[in-house]
């Protein structure tokens, strides 16, 4: 208690320099741990986003090859697959079932090229709740067959009001063309990166459009209770999917991209009739989880060059308090201090030091997070899949705030401990012989 | 009764035990010799006369590429209780001894021995446990922790050791000794609000509240003005007087030297003058 009292008070005896380092590992611990709160909401944000998008967590795409020896995604039925989702247990929130169709919207002679996803409305009840509607209703949606809902930018590009008719420009699932009139039925605020090229219709008019059958669609979504269990169910599904119906193989390899994967095995090789494959979502999340770990491992690296920095201006002052203070250590050591004692001494206040500097560096890094969680960014930014509807969103884990602090602390006490023990290996005759 | 070890063999030599290590001849059995002394004379303590003694004690700094030879061979004991001033000219070597006895330097040649226990062999640790309980310092330039008040200055060598004394005991003693040199007013001041008498005051308080045997005091004077120096000599008299605590000061104060009951005098690293006064009681002598 006493050597601690004795560091406490040593470190107001110089301010200035004691603040100045703390700023400096403040410093340190607030760049880190904005990165950390960002990588951590990034690969969360970014999964969400996804799956709004992809409408599920787990997908499971029909893929059709053709007598010309052309693929095509499609589920004709689907009995194996409910089947399968319901002998395997699969803890599903929703199911969707889409076909997506790639057409040019024309209004007035404007003309604007869109994806348009076709969904069945009654039982995507997820993504209705995600959907912010600037204008019209889902229950217009789903009264008006032909119902096309734009985004606000594609809404104002074409010039079109609810209850205009819009022509659409569109190939069938076989590459035929066709043509198609849609009626817009509501304009939603963008709600995803995608929200300026995907527009959204009823599946049963996309369908048609597609020369599809009204059960037929291309990707069969499932949404889970909970994002965890997406590897475990899907590898249940899988397993029991390749029981019942032919599948593609599931790439287990880290190395290579799943989809990138699969993608090969239907041009590389040899296959007729309908097969399916099974994707989930951390498939496709893990490219953006290798950007994570480079953000994460850049942050280290950050932090540790950083460190390095503080770590050499924490053994330069406390060189210099050596050197205040050698006579004061005579003193001590003269009258019964331990050796042990005088390091400690030194590495107490280091360690105050770093304790000082991550607290303000978190404080400040936790204020700067809630700053900026409260300011609405809004849907048009670039950045907007990195957030959550618009708004930043920081994750920190506790564990890597203790390993933070336990670096920096750890570091500190290195960086002191060659002062400390010079001062500790001090003879009390030369140190109060000093002139300091 | 006292004895003297010789070629290993305890003899009586007179009424009380007395070990001298120079009197031990058996040159390889340091060891052995130094724990059979620091028993026999622990043991025996409070009959121990002679508290230091130095023999042939020589000290040799290195300055660059040459040696600085501050003590050429001293020897002189020191008697418990008395009052002894080192003095002599700058550059005499009256720190480096006292600095030796105190065991903060070590000699270059010869023997220290504080209370019979010969200080060179010891580890550094038994040598702090040795300063801490058995001597106290007091520095020409205070040397208090400017970050401790008056009360926590004298307090801190408390702290660094084991203690007998209940938190109220130490209360009691440090506020005694406050009291004793003075300074109650100032017990929650800082070094740096108080006068150059006050803090030397405070450094003779921490130099007494390890109840030490031996107080050491290096030029305790010299940056005082001569009214304060007197009151600050006078202060340790009475200490020494009341407390029976061994006092041994340096000083090149003409003045102050004559105070002392034992005098050294010191010229280029040898002692030319080592005498009592006639007044003060005899070495050994219980008045």
């Amino acid at each position: 208690m006493r050597d601690v009292k004795i560091a406490l008070r040593n470190l107001t005896r110089q301010k200035k320099r004691t603040i100045l380092l703390a700023a400096a590992i403040a410093f340190g611990i607030y760049i880190i741990t904005m990165i950390n709160g960002f990588t951590g909401s990034f690969i969360e944000n970014v999964s969400e986003n996804f799956s709004n998008m992809l409408a599920g967590h787990i997908f499971v795409e029909g893929v059709e090859k053709s007598e010309t020896g052309r693929t095509l995604n499609i589920v004709r039925n689907d009995e194996e697959l409910m089947l399968a989702i319901e002998e395997t247990n699969t803890p599903w929130k929703y199911i969707t079932k889409r076909s997506d169709l790639g057409g040019t919207l024309i209004f007035a002679g404007e003309s604007m090229r869109q994806s348009i996803t076709g969904a069945n409305w009654e039982i995507e009840e997820y993504f209705k709740q995600r959907i912010i509607l600037k204008e019209g209703t889902f229950e217009q949606m789903q009264e008006e067959k032909q119902g096309i809902i734009l985004s606000e930018k594609v809404a104002e590009k074409l010039n079109v009001e609810i209850g205009d008719r819009l022509l659409v420009k569109c190939r069938t699932y076989t590459g035929q063309q066709n043509v198609g009139e849609f009626v817009l039925t509501a304009v939603l605020i963008d709600a995803s990166m995608f929200g300026g090229t995907t527009a959204y219709a009823n599946i049963s008019y996309v369908n048609e459009l597609l020369n599809l059958q009204p059960e037929e669609y291309m990707t069969l979504g499932i949404y889970l209770e909970d994002m965890d269990l997406i590897d475990q169910a899907a590898a249940a599904l899988y397993a029991n999917l390749q029981t019942k119906v032919s599948m593609f193989e599931r790439q287990s390899d880290d190395d290579e991209n799943p989809i990138i994967a699969m993608l090969e095995q239907q041009d590389e090789e040899e296959w007729e009739g309908l097969r399916f494959q099974l994707m989930t979502l951390n498939d496709i999340m893990k490219e953006v989880q290798q950007i994570v770990n480079v953000l994460n491992t850049a942050a280290l690296i950050i932090l540790l060059v950083l460190f390095g920095i503080i770590m050499v201006g924490v053994t330069n002052t406390f060189r210099m308090v050596l050197m205040e203070r050698t006579k004061e250590i005579g003193t001590m050591r003269a009258v019964g201090m331990q050796r042990g004692i005088v390091r400690k001494l030194f590495l107490y206040e280091a360690f105050f030091i770093s304790v000082i500097g991550v607290v303000s560096g978190l404080i400040l890094a936790g204020l700067t997070m809630f700053i900026l969680m409260q300011i609405y960014w809004g849907v048009e930014t670039p950045a907007f899949m990195l957030m959550k509807n618009g708004y930043m969103t920081f994750i920190l884990s506790p564990l890597q705030v203790l390993a933070n602090f336990a670096i920096v602390s750890g570091l500190t006490l290195v960086a002191a401990f060659f002062p400390s023990n010079k001062a500790a290996k001090l003879q009390p005759a030369d140190a109060l012989r000093s002139t300091n | 009764m006292n004895c003297v070890i010789n070629s290993g063999s305890l003899y009586e030599t007179s009424s009380y035990f007395y070990i001298r290590k120079s009197e031990v001849r058996v040159k390889y059995y340091g060891l052995i010799e130094s724990v059979v002394l620091s028993f026999l004379n622990n043991y025996f303590k409070e009959s121990v006369l002679a508290i230091v003694e130095l023999i042939d004690v020589k000290k040799v700094y290195p300055l660059g590429k040459t040696e600085v030879h501050a003590v050429k061979g001293v020897s002189f004991e020191i008697c418990k209780g008395d009052f002894i001033s080192i003095a002599g000219p700058s550059g005499s070597g009256k720190s480096t001894i006292l600095n030796m006895i105190g065991c903060i330097d070590v000699p270059t040649e010869g023997s220290v021995l504080i209370n019979g226990t010969e200080t060179g062999g010891l580890s550094d640790k038994n040598i702090t446990e040795l300063r801490h309980e058995v001597l106290g310092f007091i520095f020409q330039s205070f040397n208090l922790i400017p970050v401790l008040n008056v009360y926590e200055n004298v307090e801190f060598p408390l702290l660094l050791g084991k203690s007998d004394m209940s938190k109220k005991e130490k209360t009691d003693w440090i506020d005694m000794l406050i009291e004793e040199v003075g300074l109650s007013e100032w017990r929650n001041h800082k070094p740096n609000e108080l006068s150059g008498g006050q803090r030397q005051r405070v450094a003779i308080a921490r130099a007494l509240a390890t109840k030490p045997e031996i107080v050491l005091a290096d030029e305790p004077t010299a940056n005082l003005d001569s009214v304060t120096s007197e009151a600050i000599i006078t202060l340790m008299k009475k200490i020494n007087r009341d407390l029976g605590t061994t006092f041994i000061f340096s000083t090149h104060d003409p003045s102050i030297v004559e105070v002392a009951d034992h005098i050294i005098k010191l010229r280029d690293g040898l002692i030319t003058e080592n005498y009592r006064h006639e007044d003060s009681r005899a070495c050994g002598s219980d008045d």
